[in-house]
């Protein structure tokens, strides 16, 4: 302690001149550095200069921020790429429905797919149209590939579609190629099956078919699915035809109401001539 | 014992005389001074007297008076505090280099003391104007001319004052 002291003494004009140069420092520093460009800039160009010249010298600390950095910056891309690639998907979709939308003779109105639920083992999804957008019971519900199902529950602003894989569900429809007339039913699984159609009937794999003029409740023309199979049945008179549906009723987002209803002239004949025949049964 | 007394006294009486000639050369420097600035560039006395407490009182000496004169410098100047303290600092180092035991009053009255200010304020506006001016804004020769060379030169010419007024009191 006592040579630091005397060390002191010796040098203490270099000593004195240190002392005050920082507390000369110190002070410009916790002053308006603003003021001096000049020095700013050289302490800037220092340090730059210094961090280039050690620039080789591997830093744990900064590396391991860099990375952290990127990390998160590389989540933060991923995440806009894969929004970005819905948005494509979505736009192009909703690019054909509207040219879709544009070549239909129709009033359709557009809904989005807010729910699915099975209620008695039937199928329905909910949309987000109702009353107020002039939805009503019995309205068909089709997507830009086909016949979706139909609107049975309609409230202010949602709406209940009973979805066509369900097997109480009966569809009139035709064979487009030929004109033939037959039923469309649910078979259970990804298929429906077209009834009554005689075996000597001209249906072969790849006939396209859409809804029956026949129809009570589904407007016709509207595509409905294509042949995927012609069975032969020698023990029956009819085909067996397995349809593979148009619409995936798994992936529905997107859908379009139709505001159309059947003629109730027509419904009413239909309905009284069915009365007439219970009554002849009884 | 009394002897050593009386030398402190001395130093002491000294010191104060020199903080009374400081505050008059401030008050020099911020109202009179304006009317010798030529084409921007201006002497500064209290460097001057900065070097003379230097070269009569030592190294050690000139180094704090430097800084004290700084200090005061900044605080009634307005200016950063801190810069004038920091080059007059430096200025009273360089200028106490050239102090020698008994030959202070030779140094003075000599053509050395106008050396030794040019010197001092030199190094000092070069640190000062260093410190404000950007030398992107100036090209090095003419911050080395201006603000190094003429700002000194000035500075030297206003030193040969009491330069005269000491030899005057010799000759007497």
């Amino acid at each position: 302690m006592l040579q630091l002291l005397n060390l002191i003494v010796k040098f203490k004009d270099y000593a004195a001149l240190t002392l005050l140069c920082i507390i000369s420092l110190a002070l410009i520093s916790i002053g308006d550095v603003s003021k001096i460009g000049g020095y700013r800039a050289f302490v800037v160009g220092t340090i730059g200069w210094l961090e280039e010249a050690f620039a080789w010298v591997p830093n744990p600390d900064a590396l391991k921020t860099e990375n952290r950095a990127v990390r998160e910056l590389n989540l933060y891309l991923s995440s806009e790429l894969m929004k970005s690639r819905q948005a494509l998907t979505e736009n192009k979709k909703l690019r054909e429905m509207l040219d879709f939308k544009q070549g239909i003779d129709y009033n359709l109105v557009s809904a989005e797919v807010i729910g699915k639920s099975t209620i008695e083992l039937r199928e329905y999804i909910t949309i987000n149209k109702g009353k107020k957008d002039r939805i009503a019971r019995g309205m068909s519900v089709r997507t830009d590939a086909g016949l979706t199902g139909i609107v049975v529950v309609v409230e202010d602003n949602y709406s209940l579609v009973e979805t066509l894989n369900n097997r109480q569900v009966k569809i009139s429809a035709k064979v487009d190629r030929t004109g033939i007339d037959g039923i469309l039913v649910w078979g259970g699984s990804t298929y429906f099956n077209m009834m009554n159609i005689p075996r000597s009937f001209d249906v072969k794999v790849g006939d396209e078919l859409m809804t029956s003029n026949y129809s009570r409740k589904y407007p016709p023309g509207i595509p409905i699915g294509k042949v995927v199979n012609v069975e032969e049945d020698k023990s029956s008179l009819f085909h067996k035809i397995s349809v593979e549906p148009f619409v995936s009723f798994n992936t529905l987002e997107q859908v379009f109401i139709i505001q159309y209803i059947s003629d109730p002239e027509r419904l009413k004949l239909i309905q009284r001539m069915e009365e007439r025949l219970r009554l002849l049964k009884k | 014992m009394n002897r050593a007394k009386q030398k402190t006294n001395y130093a002491f009486q000294r010191y104060i005389v020199y903080a009374l000639i400081a505050i008059v050369l401030s008050l020099i420097q911020f109202s009179l001074l304006d009317f010798v600035v030529v084409q921007g560039v201006s002497p500064d006395l209290l460097l001057v007297l900065c070097v003379w407490i230097s070269i009569r009182e030592g190294r050690f000496v000139g180094i704090i008076a430097g800084f004290l004169i700084g200090i005061t410098l900044d605080i009634v100047s307005f200016d950063l505090v801190g810069i004038n303290a920091f080059t007059k600092t430096i200025a009273g180092f360089i200028a106490g280099s050239f102090y020698q035991e008994g030959k202070e009053q030779l140094i003075i009255h000599g053509l050395k003391f106008l050396f030794i200010v040019f010197i001092s304020s030199f190094v000092h506006n070069l640190i000062y104007f260093f410190f404000y001016i950007k030398l992107s804004d100036i090209t090095f020769v003419s911050f080395f001319m201006k603000y190094g060379v003429a700002f000194s030169f000035y500075t030297t010419v206003f030193a040969i004052i009491p330069m005269l007024v000491k030899r005057k009191e010799r000759i007497i």
